[in-house]
């Protein structure tokens, strides 16, 4: 929901014009205040507050109905009786109504083309965004040079880059930023990008609130099926190249004609934008963790290396296999390099082991404890050693009391 | 810490599986204000404003009809393109196939649809769904029903309901005809689910959005419509009658309004009253049936 409020903290009017935003924030909206919306979808007189209220809890009820008020999707009307009543924005109102009603004609997939199957979408998709997420760290190993990506694009990596590292005596480090960008889930990375796009794009001259419904039809597509580019103007086929990059929709030209396909990543951008996203369904838990600390990681991906060296020494260069030991001098660099001086650290320690849970193998998956209780004590126990103010304080470990300090005994 | 439960998506996925009742006696009997056609599409803005409210909504339409029953619509298969006309195509073939089967039958006097039928089948798919992966959405039924009800198909219907009850499927009714349905109020007492009789079929999609939209999980905070007074009459097996006293066989708990010699159901003999005991070779075969 922050997303949502603070990619539309403009021009709610302007915004609600267009048929795809309003659908997103309708589909962004918790369920009972999705519900109050659907009921009053077709109503033109203004409601009072007690025919509204079907939620059995009158906190319930209020809270939903500031949502829809701050969001401006409901708007009071104090009539003569002066009891407050509400009604749905018209623009809104309208839009969905579209929606319902099949006024919206969607865009037509090309039929017979040959295009990739599902997995190798996937591949090629996961294979995008992980070469950008490497360049956003500033990664050595990142296989393709950024010379494909447009200006508006680049800019956009050097700002992000700026945040997430900084130059450093031995070479580029990562910042707090960096470690807590690193560790979240991928749909969390991917509207971070957008965002910083999107603000990027007011300066360039375009306008925002395009941009952000044309993202949000890509996100209405089907997976797989290709779309013709001719139907696009100049600017949408710009963003397209750019999300091309990003790993978001694939570009695929023939001698006449030249069409774009829409992946995974992208039809899970507005799944992502609902208050409670659900598993990412795409990417395939490959971590499974022993009782002894160490880590075995079934994956070829440099990028998931990286990550994993964050908090862990990694031995056997295996093509396929990451093999890894937690070790406690590994967490205390994470931790001493993931903080500043005025920040407490609980997070990152509750990040670490939140991407360890999160991208578990499957078959460790299902157990109730997919990362081993003594490794997530110990984690959180490494963390806490560091006080507010970021040294490593020994005094809160080992609390040394006065006979202990002078040498003597209870039995001398 | 315990990790996210991953035997279904998030809360307010939903699957709503539709039964339309398609009884063409139903449909042009003057007891009806409403005509099929606005009726479908009061409920096919229903069934896009459901797909609207979440990317991971699943609607599935059956069509109850006079002498069989039909998968219409699956809104996983296809895309979103001609969902409606594709929807129209196959309910346009189904009503034709159902009524070529009406010619061959001998015309049945009350003129009820199968909604056992139906609900077997969605049943049937919602089971399917769910051995399909760890991640699925909450199924429900809604029966979108108007004739009346036959009493052959109350040992079926009952049969549907208690599954539907073990399986956590509720069935919630929404009743078009003139009379209230004995069999859905049942149905949706036993399962959980809400039962309406709108009062005003012209705002049919009003009286949808509103009790029948939300998810499962949000209902729990909803008052909805409860029920008034349940016929909870049993019918008999021998005759479909709805009665208040009858015999009732110790083996099976079939029902019966007459003294008979032999159970229809298992099999089992039936003694004079109160003097017979069942014996072992009696107890075994009911073992073997049951």
């Amino acid at each position: 929901m922050d997303t949502v409020a603070s990619l539309f903290a403009m021009k709610h009017d302007k915004l609600y014009e267009n048929a795809f935003i309003c659908k997103a924030i309708l589909r962004s909206l918790p369920p009972l205040v999705k519900k109050y919306v659907l009921q009053l979808l077709y109503i033109v007189l203004p409601v009072t507050t007690s025919s509204l209220q079907d939620a059995d809890s009158d906190s319930k009820n209020k809270s939903a109905i500031d949502r829809l008020i701050e969001l401006r999707v409901f708007m009071k009307v104090v009539d003569r009786k002066k009891e407050t009543t509400y009604l749905l924005n018209p623009t809104f109102q309208k839009n969905l109504r579209l929606h319902i009603n099949c006024g919206l004609l969607p865009r037509q997939p090309i039929a017979a083309v040959t295009f990739l199957s599902l997995e190798d979408l996937d591949i090629y998709a996961a294979r995008q965004w992980e070469c950008f997420l490497l360049h956003l760290i500033n990664s050595a190993e990142a296989a393709v040079t950024t010379k494909s990506f447009s200006c508006s694009m680049m800019k956009v990596v050097l700002r992000i880059r700026g945040i997430l590292s900084q130059r450093d005596t031995e070479g580029p480090r990562l910042t707090k930023s960096g470690f807590e960008f690193l560790l979240m889930d991928t749909n969390a990375q991917l509207w971070y990008i957008i965002k910083e796009y999107i603000s990027n794009s007011e300066d360039r001259g375009v306008d925002s609130v395009d941009l952000i419904s044309f993202m949000l039809e890509l996100s209405f597509l089907v997976t797989g099926e290709a779309y013709n580019v001719n139907t696009l103007d100049d600017i949408q086929r710009a963003t397209l190249k750019d999300l091309a990059n990003l790993g978001l929709v694939k570009l695929q030209q023939e001698t006449k004609d030249s069409w774009f396909i829409p992946t995974k990543l992208a039809t899970n951008l507005s799944i992502s934008l609902s208050c409670a996203s659900p598993r990412n369904e795409y990417v395939m838990g490959y971590i499974v963790v022993a009782t002894n600390f160490k880590l075995y990681a079934y994956s070829a991906s440099k990028l998931h290396r990286e990550i994993l060296s964050l908090f862990a020494r990694l031995e056997y260069p295996h093509p396929n296999l990451i093999v890894g030991f937690i070790t406690k001098d590994h967490l205390d660099i994470a931790f001493q390099n993931g903080i500043t001086s005025d920040q407490a650290i609980k997070f990152l320690d509750m990040q670490i082991v939140l991407y360890l849970q999160q991208h578990a193998h499957p078959r460790v998956a299902e157990r109730v404890a997919s990362v081993p209780e003594n490794v997530t004590h110990q984690v959180v126990g490494i963390a806490s050693k560091y006080g507010l103010d970021g040294t490593y304080s020994f005094r809160r470990r080992f609390p040394i009391k006065d006979d202990l300090k002078h040498g003597r005994r209870g039995n001398d | 810490m315990t990790p996210v439960s991953s035997k279904q998506y998030t809360d307010d996925v939903s699957l709503l599986v539709v039964l339309i009742d398609t009884n063409p006696l139903f449909w042009s009997s003057s007891a009806v204000p409403l005509s099929f056609s606005k009726f479908l599409s009061q409920v096919i803005s229903f069934l896009n404003s459901i797909l609207l409210l979440n990317q991971l909504n699943q609607v599935m339409v059956i069509a109850t009809g006079l002498n069989s029953c039909g998968y219409v619509y699956d809104s996983s298969s296809g895309s979103t393109n001609h969902r409606v006309e594709t929807l129209l195509q196959k309910l346009e073939e189904f009503v034709v196939k159902d009524e070529e089967l009406n010619k061959d039958d001998s015309a049945d006097e009350i003129g009820s649809s199968l909604l056992s039928g139906s609900l077997s089948m969605a049943l049937c798919y919602i089971q399917r769904v769910f051995r399909s992966g760890s991640l699925h959405p909450q199924p429900r039924i809604l029966c979108m029903h108007g004739s009346q009800d036959g009493p052959g198909q109350y040992v079926a219907i009952m049969n549907s309901i208690f599954s539907a009850q073990r399986s956590m499927v509720p069935i919630d009714s929404c009743v078009i005809g003139s009379q209230h349905s004995a069999f859905l109020q049942q149905a949706s007492y036993i399962t959980g689910g809400v039962y309406l009789k709108p009062q005003q079929l012209d705002g049919l999609f009003q009286y949808l959005t509103t009790v029948f939209a939300t998810d499962l999980h949000s209902r729990s905070f909803l008052q909805l419509p409860k029920p008034t007074g349940v016929d909870f009459r049993a019918s008999c097996f021998c005759h479909k009658n709805t009665i208040d006293m009858g015999y009732i066989c110790s083996v099976c708990l079939s029902i019966f309004c007459k003294h008979h010699k032999k159970c229809s159901t298992c099999g089992s003999a039936f003694g004079q009253p109160q003097t017979s005991v069942p014996t072992s070779s009696q107890k075994r075969k009911a073992l073997n049936l049951n």
